[in-house]
C-alpha cells in the first residue's frame, strides 16, 4: 500500500496543526524555530527578537481599582483642600462614571493615611504599603499611568488584553503564544485568584483567555485544594498505576491508528494525553507549600497558611517561575471603595503588601528577581473627590482612569524611582504619561519582544497586544 | 536549467491571484481606500487612478509597462532604509519573489482586475476529468481536475462503516449506533446510502446539529456577559434556530428574517422572534456605566456580526476610519449603523435584569394570540363607548377631596418630617441625606425645604402605584437654578441610570417639566414635557396628575392651578413598573432637586379634575371656562360617563394582564424615536460630527444600492439576496462546506474582502453560488450533494505520496478528516453510553441533564470548561469559525471529566448487560465510541488492559471518620426547604473489579483517536 517508506519526520513538521497543538504547554519551545510554509505559520512567532533582560513575569493585578491617592501617589494639597470642591479648572470637563456624575458637589478628599519616604532612594510610600517601601530600591513607580475606559468590565479587559472589546488574547496567551513555556510539563500561563480578597466586582475566564490565539495559550487557573488543575484528578479508585496503564493501552491503539491512517496528529494526541499524565505528578509537586522554609513562610505573613491566599499565591507564584511557567497572573479583587474607602483600603493592603514585597525578597535572594518582572497594580484609579458625603471618619472615591499608579520591579527595571508625575490634585497627569499600551509594550521589551513584530493575523488584520500604539518606557528600564 | 526568475520573467501575472495579496497586505495600509489621514503620500493604490496620478512629489508610482519611470518599481528594490517600500517599521518585507511579481505585473502592464468576492458569481462549466465515471455529482469534476493539475488521484471509496460515520457526524454530529450501522451493511440496495443520508436529513438531529455553527457566529447564550452576568432570556431564539434548519427554511428567508423579520408585512410571532439575533450581543448593568457608549458598541456589535455572518466582510474596521483593505468607507459604515441604530432602546440593561425592550410577546398558541387581538379589539370599543358618554352634564360642584398624605414642611422630625394627614406615615430623610442636607427655608406659606441635589425624602410605605392606577401629586416649587436635570418626584431606580428607571417620575429638564409613567425608559413609557421653562427663584404651584389609562395623554400638569401646554415625548407604554416607594427631591445616582425648594407636598391616589386643581390653588370655580366645568361635571357627576370609565379601565387591564401573562422576548422594532444616526469622529461614542448625518445605507461599492428598495434592514436583507450580490450566496456556501469537508473552500470563512484568504477552488465556489440561488437557496439539498460527492466518498487515508504532496488535503483527493467539535466529543459520549436524552428544543440545561451540547447552558463569563477546552468559544462576540487545538487538558477532560467517567461507567453497564463475555463487551463498547470494529491488534490492547485492570481492583482512599453534621434547621419562617446535603462530587470508580475494569477500558476507547477523530 505504501510504495515507499514515508518520511514521517518531515510530515510531523508540515503539520501545522500538530505543531500548534504541541506548542500548548511547553513541547511547543521546541518546534518553535524554524517553521515556514503556510500562510498562518509565516505568522508565528520565532522566539525572542532581541535579549530578554526578563525570562519572566509574575503579576500582581490589583482588580477593582486601587485609589493611587492612598498608596503610591502623596498629595498634601488635598489634605489642605480637603471637603473643598473639585476646581472646574483641574476637571476640565472630563467625563465621569454614572455614579457620581449627577452628583451635587465634588467635594475633594485628603488620604486619611500618612506617606514616608524609604529606601536609600527616597521614594514616598504611604503607611499602608510600608512592605513595600522596605523594598523600595529594588521598585520603580509609576505615577502616570492612564487608560480609556470608565468602568470595570471594560478596563480590566482593556488592561488583560489591550483592548476593550472582548475576544483579544490577553498578556499571558500571547507571553504564551510568543515565547512559550520552559517546562514542558507545566503550562506557559497560570492564573490565581485570591481567596481571601473581597469579592466585589466579578472576574471573569475572558481575562486570561487566548482571544483568537489556539485554545492552548489560554490561561490555566490553578486552585488551592486537592485538585490544583481542573480535573486533574484521577476518578476515586483509579490508582496512578491503572492510569499508566490506560495510557499504555491508548499508546497501543493510536500506533495502531496511526499506522492505518497515516496521521501524524494521532502521535500529537498521544504526546498530549501523556503530558497530561506527567502534569498529574507536576502540578501537585509545584502546588504543595509544604515544603517551604519556616523563614520563608513568615516572610510571606500569617495567611501565607490559608490555602488561595493572596500571601499564598505569591509563594505558589515563586514556586511555578521557578518551575519555568514562563507568565504568572494573580487577581486580587475588593478595591472598589467608592464609599468607606479608609477602612476597605487598610483591609486591602493588610492582604496584600506584606506577601507582595516579600515575593520581591524571596525572588531576590533566589537570585531570580533579576529576570523575573514583578509588577503590580489595577485597572484605574481613583478621584480625588469623595463620593458620596465626607463624614469625619469616612468618604468614597469614584472610578478615576485619567491618572492612577503601579510599581514595577526586578526583570531589568530600574528600581528606586518614580516616573511620572501627576497635578497636585492627583487628577490629570503633567508628566510623562504612560499608556497601557505603553505599559505592555515595555513588558513585551523586557521579555524580548517587539510589540510592533509580535502580530497574529486574524480576520485579514495584523493584531497585537498593543492595538496600533504603545511605546516602550526607556527610562524605567536599568 | 535555467532558474525559476529567469522562467518566470516572461511569465504573465494574475492581478487577483499574484498581485492584490501583496498590494493588499503590504500597501493598502498607508496606500488603500482609506481617504483620511491614513493615506500616505496622497497615494492609493487600490485603483488603477489613483496609482498613476502625478503626486505633489511630482513622481508617478505605477505607469504601466514602463518600469524605469514608475517610482514603484524603485522603491521595493530600493536598499536606502529611508527608501524601501514596504517601510521597515512594516516588519513585512517583499521577498525576492514577491518583488518580481510587481514588477513583471507593471511591466506587462499593470492590468487591476476587480476583487474577484466583488463580482456577482457566475456558473462555470464543469471540467473534463479522466474519469467522468467517477463522478457523481459536477463537483467532482471540479475536484478533480484541480487534484489532477496538483499531480493527485481520488482516493478510493471509504469503507461504508466508515463514510457512514463521517456522514452521520457531518449531517447530525452524532455517529450512527450500532444497530444503524449493521441495518446499513446489510441493506445491499443501490441506494441504501442515499437513503441514509436523506434520514439524516429528515431527523430533528439535524438541526441540533447545524445550529451549533450559526450560534458560534451569532454570539448566542444564555447570559449577558460583563460584569455580573445576569441571564438572559434567549432560548427561544434558538429554537427558532434550530427549526428554521429542520423545516429547511430557504436561506434568502432566514437571513432575511433574522435582519429584517419585524419589517416584513405582517410579521408572524415567529419572524420577530428571529430578529432577536440583533439583540444577542453583550450588555451589562455595571453601575455608573454611559448609556450612549454602550448603545454604540451594541450597534457595533450588531454590524460587525451581520458582516461576518451574511457579508464576509470585517465592517467594525471601519468604524474609526475608512477600511483599510476594501472598499467600505467610515460613512459606509455609519449608514450601516443606522440601519442596525433604528431602535427606540436604552444602551444599558436594568439592574433588575428585565427583558430590555423593544420586545415581542411569546404566545404559545394561536389561541392566546387570538385573544390577544379580541381583547385589543374591546378596548377599542370601550374608548368608543367612553367617547359616547360625553355628552353635556349638569354643572357639578368642585369640592377638592382630601390628600392621602400631606407634608406642610414646617420643621424637621429627628428621622424626616412628618404627615398632616391624620394618621399618615412620616417621610424619611433618605440614605443619603440628613437635617444638615435639607435646608428649612420660608416659603410659599411657613417654611419650606430647600434641596441639595443629593438628599431628599423617601415615602417608604407609599408603593403600588401601578400603571392603571390614577395619582396626583401637588406641591409649590420654586427653581433655585435652571436646572439642566433634577428630580422632583419619582418611584424608580437609577442604578443604570435610565435603563434602570421604572415608575411615576417628575423631572426638571433644562426648566422644563416632565411628567413620565415608566415600565423601561426609553422603549415602554408613557411621558409629557412642558413647552415652556419654569420661571427662577419664583413660586408656583405644580400640580401633576395622572389618571392610570396607561397614555400619554393621561399626563397632565398644571401651574398655579391652570393647565399648561405639554408635548409628548413618549406614548409607548407596554407593560407595568417595578413596585418602588415613592421619593422626592433626589435620586441615587442620579441629579436631585438641587437648589429648588418644595413646600406643601400634598398627594391623592385620584386624578384631579382641572377644577378641582384650580380650586385647590384657590382660584373659584366660578372662574372657571366652561369647558373645564364640562370635563368635571363628566368626572364626577356623570354615572355612564363614570362607568364607562370604569369599562374602558377594565379592558385595558385585561389586555395588559393577558399580554403580561406572555414572557416579554427581545426583538428589533423598527422607531421613528430612535436616535439619528451621525458619523463618529474615530469612532467614539461621544464625538459624532453633526454635519455628517449618515442615512441607512449599505458599502455600494461592492454591490450597487437598488433605490427602489427601502432604506431599512429589509432593504438591506433584499440587497443582500439579490441574485446578483456576489457576498452572501458566496459566504454560505463556504459554510456549509466547512461544514461538512472541514474547511471551507477559502479558509477565511469571515473575510472575503481583499485580505481573505483566495480560494482553493473559485469556478467551483462560485457555481455552487449560483446553483444554490437557482435551488432557491436550499441548504438541505446543497448538503446532500455534498455528502453523495464522490469526493465525499474517498477514504481519508492518504498514500504517502499524497500526504507528501498535500500535507492539509487541499485538494480533497482523499476524503475529509477532522477532530470532533466539543459538541461532538461529549454527544458522542452520551449516545454511546446510553444515557443522552433526546428531547427538542426548550430552556438550556446543565450538563447533568445529560441532553446534546446545544442545549448546554452557556454562561458568557465562565462558559463549560469542557467546551473551553475544545475549542468552543466563549460566546461574547460572532465567532465564525473555530480554531482546532490538541491539548492536555483535552486528555485530562476525557479521562477525568465527571460527564465523560460517567458515560464510561454507563457504557460498561450497558455492554456488561449484553454479554457476558469480556472481549465482546469491549468489542461493543468500541463500536458503540468509534463505529467500526477495533482491528486485532487494538482488540489485543484493550483486552489486555481489561485483564490487568482487573487483577488490580480499584483502591479507594477510605474515607474520613463521618462527623457528626448536624441537620441544617429549617427557618420556620422561610418557606424554603433547607439545601439538601451535597453528595462528593467526584465521579467515582464502581467497586465491582470486572465492572471496574470495563470502565476503565470504556474511558480509554472514549479518549483515544479513533473515538474524537471523524475520517
Amino acid at each position: 500500500m505504501h510504495p515507499s517508506k514515508p518520511s514521517y519526520d518531515s510530515l510531523m513538521q508540515h503539520t501545522r496543526r500538530h505543531f500548534l497543538g504541541a506548542s500548548a504547554l511547553g513541547l511547543g519551545a521546541l518546534a518553535m524555530r524554524g517553521i515556514t510554509g503556510e500562510a498562518q505559520a509565516a505568522t508565528l512567532p520565532k522566539g525572542t527578537h532581541f535579549p530578554a533582560k526578563a525570562k519572566r513575569v509574575i503579576y500582581l493585578f490589583q482588580a477593582g481599582g486601587p485609589s493611587h491617592l492612598e498608596t503610591l501617589d502623596p498629595k498634601p494639597l488635598l489634605r489642605e483642600k480637603h471637603t473643598q470642591p473639585l476646581p472646574d479648572s483641574v476637571r476640565q470637563g472630563q467625563r465621569l462614571t454614572g455614579m457620581s456624575g449627577y452628583q451635587a458637589t465634588l467635594p475633594l478628599a485628603g488620604s486619611f493615611v500618612d506617606f514616608k519616604k524609604y529606601g536609600k532612594s527616597g521614594v514616598e510610600y504611604s503607611d499602608l504599603m510600608s512592605h513595600i517601601g522596605g523594598v523600595a530600591d529594588d521598585v520603580c513607580v509609576i505615577r502616570s499611568m492612564h487608560t480609556e475606559a470608565i468602568n470595570h468590565d471594560p478596563a480590566i479587559t482593556f488592561f488583560c488584553s489591550g483592548n476593550q472589546v472582548a475576544g483579544r488574547p490577553s498578556m499571558g496567551a500571547w507571553a504564551s503564544y510568543g515565547l512559550g513555556s520552559m517546562n514542558e510539563n507545566l503550562p506557559a500561563f497560570i492564573v490565581l485568584v485570591s481567596q481571601d480578597a473581597t469579592k466585589d466586582q466579578p472576574l471573569y475566564s475572558r481575562l486570561w483567555g487566548s482571544g483568537f490565539l489556539p485554545s492552548e495559550h489560554q490561561g490555566v487557573q490553578f486552585k488551592a485544594g486537592k485538585e490544583p488543575v481542573l480535573y486533574l484528578t484521577n476518578p476515586e479508585g483509579v490508582s496512578p498505576h491503572a492510569r499508566r496503564g490506560m495510557l499504555d493501552a491508548l499508546g497501543k491503539l493510536n500506533a495502531d491508528q496511526r499506522a492505518a491512517e497515516l496521521d501524524p496528529e494521532v502521535d500529537a494526541r498521544l504526546a498530549q494525553a501523556e503530558m497530561a499524565y506527567r502534569m498529574q505528578t507536576s502540578v501537585p509537586e509545584v502546588a504543595d507549600l509544604s515544603k517551604e522554609s519556616p523563614e520563608t513562610l513568615a516572610m510571606y505573613g500569617e495567611s501565607v497558611k490559608s490555602p488561595g491566599s493572596f500571601a499564598a499565591n505569591c509563594l505558589q507564584a515563586r514556586r511555578l517561575i521557578e518551575k519555568g511557567v514562563r507568565f504568572v497572573q494573580l487577581f486580587h479583587q475588593g478595591w472598589d471603595q467608592h464609599g468607606g474607602l479608609p477602612g476597605g483600603i487598610k483591609r486591602q493592603c493588610k492582604q496584600t503588601d506584606q506577601a507582595s514585597a516579600a515575593l520581591i525578597k524571596d525572588l531576590k535572594q533566589r537570585g531570580l528577581l533579576e529576570d523575573t518582572l514583578v509588577i503590580w497594580g489595577g485597572e484605574f484609579g481613583r478621584t480625588a473627590y469623595s463620593q458620596g458625603k465626607i463624614t469625619k471618619e469616612s468618604y468614597g472615591r469614584d472610578h478615576h482612569p485619567r491618572c492612577f499608579s503601579l510599581w514595577m520591579a526586578g526583570g531589568g527595571i530600574k528600581g528606586g524611582q518614580t516616573y511620572g508625575q501627576t497635578d497636585e490634585f492627583g487628577y490629570n497627569i503633567v508628566k510623562d504619561p504612560v499608556h497601557v499600551h505603553d505599559l505592555h509594550a515595555t513588558m513585551q521589551h523586557l521579555l524580548g519582544v517587539d510589540h510592533e513584530r509580535q502580530t497574529f493575523k486574524f480576520q485579514g488584520r495584523y493584531y497585537r497586544l498593543t492595538d496600533v500604539s504603545g511605546h516602550v518606557i526607556k527610562a524605567v528600564i536599568a | 536549467m535555467a532558474s525559476p526568475l529567469a522562467w518566470a520573467a516572461d511569465a504573465p501575472v494574475d492581478f487577483n491571484r499574484e498581485v492584490r495579496p501583496i498590494l493588499s497586505d503590504r500597501c493598502y495600509g498607508c496606500h488603500g481606500p482609506d481617504a483620511d489621514k491614513g493615506r500616505k503620500a496622497g497615494l492609493r493604490l487600490d485603483e488603477i487612478g489613483g496609482a498613476t496620478k502625478k503626486l505633489k512629489s511630482g513622481d508617478i508610482a505605477i505607469v504601466p509597462g514602463d518600469l524605469e519611470k514608475s517610482t514603484m518599481v524603485h522603491r521595493i528594490f530600493s536598499t536606502d532604509p529611508e527608501e524601501i517600500m514596504p517601510p521597515p517599521e512594516l516588519h513585512r518585507p517583499l521577498s525576492a519573489a514577491e518583488q518580481d511579481i510587481l514588477r513583471r505585473w507593471i511591466k506587462q502592464g499593470a492590468k487591476y482586475d476587480p476583487h474577484w468576492a466583488f463580482v456577482s458569481p457566475e456558473s462555470h462549466a464543469t471540467p473534463a476529468i479522466a474519469n467522468p465515471s467517477w463522478a457523481k455529482d459536477p463537483l467532482d469534476a471540479f475536484i478533480a481536475d484541480k487534484a489532477a493539475k496538483a499531480g493527485l488521484k481520488p482516493s478510493v471509496a471509504a469503507d461504508r462503516t466508515t463514510l457512514l460515520r463521517r456522514a452521520s457526524f457531518a449531517l447530525t454530529g452524532l455517529p450512527p449506533t450500532n444497530t444503524e450501522v449493521d441495518a446499513f451493511l446489510s441493506d445491499q440496495s443501490p441506494d441504501a446510502y442515499e437513503k441514509r443520508v436523506d434520514a439524516m436529513l429528515a431527523s430533528p438531529r439535524f438541526g441540533e446539529h447545524i445550529a451549533v455553527g450559526w450560534l458560534d457566529l451569532s454570539r448566542y447564550a444564555d447570559t449577558w456577559g460583563y460584569t455580573g452576568d445576569k441571564a438572559m432570556f434567549a432560548w427561544p431564539w434558538r429554537d427558532w434556530v434550530l427549526k428554521a434548519f429542520n423545516d429547511n427554511k430557504p436561506y434568502d428567508q432566514f437571513l432575511t428574517e433574522q435582519l429584517a423579520g419585524d419589517l416584513l408585512p405582517n410579521p408572524t410571532q415567529d419572524q420577530r422572534v428571529a430578529t432577536a439575533f440583533n439583540r444577542l450581543h453583550r450588555m451589562t448593568f455595571e453601575g455608573g456605566s454611559i448609556a450612549e457608549e454602550f448603545r454604540q458598541d451594541g450597534i457595533n456589535d450588531r454590524v460587525m456580526t451581520a458582516g461576518y455572518g451574511f457579508m464576509g466582510l470585517t465592517m467594525e474596521c471601519s468604524r474609526c476610519h475608512d477600511h483599510k483593505y476594501d472598499p467600505i468607507s467610515q460613512k459606509d459604515y455609519f449608514s450601516m449603523a443606522a440601519m442596525f441604530g433604528d431602535q427606540n432602546e436604552n444602551g444599558l440593561l436594568s439592574y433588575h435584569g428585565e427583558v430590555p425592550p423593544p420586545f415581542v410577546r411569546l404566545y404559545k398558541t394561536d389561541e392566546e394570540r387570538r385573544k390577544e387581538a379580541e381583547l385589543r379589539a374591546a378596548v377599542n370599543a370601550a374608548e368608543q363607548a367612553l367617547v359616547a358618554t360625553r355628552t353635556a352634564t349638569a354643572k357639578a360642584d368642585v369640592k377638592v377631596t382630601a390628600p392621602v398624605a400631606h407634608f406642610p414642611l414646617e420643621a424637621f422630625t429627628k428621622t424626616g418630617v412628618d404627615d398632616a394627614v391624620a394618621g399618615g406615615k412620616p417621610a424619611k430623610f433618605e440614605r443619603r441625606g440628613s437635617p444638615e442636607d435639607l435646608q428649612l427655608v420660608p416659603g410659599f406659606k411657613g417654611q419650606a425645604v430647600k434641596f441639595d441635589g443629593d438628599a431628599g425624602f423617601i415615602l417608604p410605605e407609599f408603593k403600588q402605584l401601578g400603571r392603571f392606577d390614577a395619582f396626583t401629586f401637588s406641591a409649590l416649587l420654586r427653581l433655585g437654578e435652571k436646572n439642566a436635570r433634577a428630580t422632583v418626584l419619582h418611584s424608580t431606580g437609577f442604578y443604570t441610570g435610565d435603563g434602570d428607571a421604572t415608575g411615576i417620575e417628575l423631572l426638571v429638564t433644562q426648566g422644563k417639566l416632565r411628567w413620565s409613567m415608566i415600565h423601561l425608559w426609553p422603549n415602554s413609557a408613557a411621558s409629557v414635557e412642558t413647552v415652556d421653562a419654569l420661571p427662577v427663584d419664583q413660586w408656583r404651584r405644580v400640580t401633576a396628575t395622572y389618571d392610570g389609562s396607561s397614555k400619554a395623554s393621561g399626563l397632565r400638569v398644571f401651574l398655579d392651578g391652570l393647565e399648561v401646554k405639554t408635548t409628548v415625548v413618549r406614548d409607548t407604554l407596554h407593560a407595568k413598573p417595578r413596585d418602588n416607594a415613592l421619593e422626592i427631591g433626589s435620586r441615587t445616582r442620579d441629579a436631585g432637586f438641587r437648589n429648588g425648594s418644595l413646600d406643601e407636598i400634598q398627594i391623592w391616589r385620584t386624578a384631579l379634575t382641572a377644577a378641582e386643581v384650580a380650586v385647590l390653588h384657590g382660584l373659584t370655580a366660578d372662574s372657571l371656562p366652561a369647558a373645564v366645568h364640562a370635563e368635571h361635571a363628566l368626572a364626577r357627576s356623570n354615572p355612564g360617563y363614570a362607568q364607562a370609565w370604569e369599562r374602558l379601565q377594565q379592558a385595558r387591564r385585561a389586555l395588559a394582564a393577558h399580554e403580561e401573562s406572555a414572557p416579554p422576548f427581545f426583538a428589533m422594532e423598527h422607531s421613528s424615536l430612535a436616535p439619528k444616526t451621525f458619523l463618529l469622529t474615530r469612532g467614539e461614542y461621544d464625538k459624532p460630527d453633526l454635519t455628517k448625518p449618515c442615512e441607512p445605507g449599505v458599502p455600494a461599492h461592492i454591490f450597487p444600492w437598488n433605490e427602489s428598495l427601502p432604506k431599512n434592514r429589509l432593504g438591506l436583507a433584499r440587497w443582500l439576496t439579490d441574485p446578483k450580490n456576489p457576498l452572501a450566496s458566496r459566504v454560505i456556501i463556504n459554510r456549509l462546506w466547512a461544514q461538512v469537508f472541514g474547511s471551507g473552500l477559502f479558509a477565511s470563512s469571515e473575510n472575503l474582502g481583499m485580505q481573505g484568504d483566495l480560494p482553493t477552488h473559485p469556478e467551483l465556489l462560485d457555481t455552487l453560488a449560483v446553483d444554490f440561488v437557482r435551488s432557491g437557496w436550499n441548504t438541505k439539498a446543497m448538503l446532500r450533494r455534498f455528502v453523495l460527492s464522490a469526493t465525499f466518498r474517498q477514504s481519508s487515508t492518504p498514500t504517502a505520496e499524497a500526504r507528501e504532496k498535500d500535507p492539509f488535503n487541499k485538494y480533497l483527493a482523499r476524503g475529509p478528516v477532522f477532530r470532533l467539535t466539543a459538541e461532538m466529543v461529549r454527544d458522542q459520549a452520551l449516545l454511546a453510553a446510553g444515557t443522552l436524552v433526546e428531547k427538542v428544543g426548550g430552556e438550556s440545561v446543565q450538563e447533568s441533564a445529560r441532553r446534546r451540547s446545544i442545549y448546554t447552558y452557556r454562561k458568557r463569563t465562565a462558559p463549560p470548561d469542557n467546551m473551553l477546552i475544545f475549542d468552543a468559544g466563549s460566546r461574547e462576540i460572532c465567532q465564525p469559525k473555530r480554531l482546532n487545538t490538541n491539548t492536555p487538558l483535552q486528555a485530562l477532560v476525557l479521562l477525568n471529566n465527571p460527564g465523560f467517567v460517567e458515560a464510561a461507567n454507563s457504557l460498561a453497564v450497558k455492554v456488561s448487560k449484553a454479554s457476558s463475555e469480556p472481549s465482546a463487551q469491549i468489542v461493543a463498547a468500541f463500536r458503540h465510541v468509534c463505529t467500526r470494529d477495533p482491528r486485532p491488534s487494538e482488540l489485543a490492547a484493550l483486552n489486555e488492559l481489561y485483564a490487568i485492570q482487573k487483577a488490580a481492583p480499584p483502591q479507594f482512599t477510605p474515607a474520613p471518620p463521618k462527623v457528626a453534621v448536624p441537620e441544617p434547621k429549617a427557618d420556620p419562617k422561610s418557606k424554603k426547604q433547607p439545601a439538601p446535603v451535597q453528595a462528593p462530587s467526584g465521579p467515582k470508580m464502581p467497586a465491582d473489579p470486572s465492572l471496574a475494569a470495563l470502565t476503565l477500558v470504556c474511558s480509554t476507547i472514549l479518549a483515544s483517536d479513533a473515538a474524537v477523530t471523524s475520517r
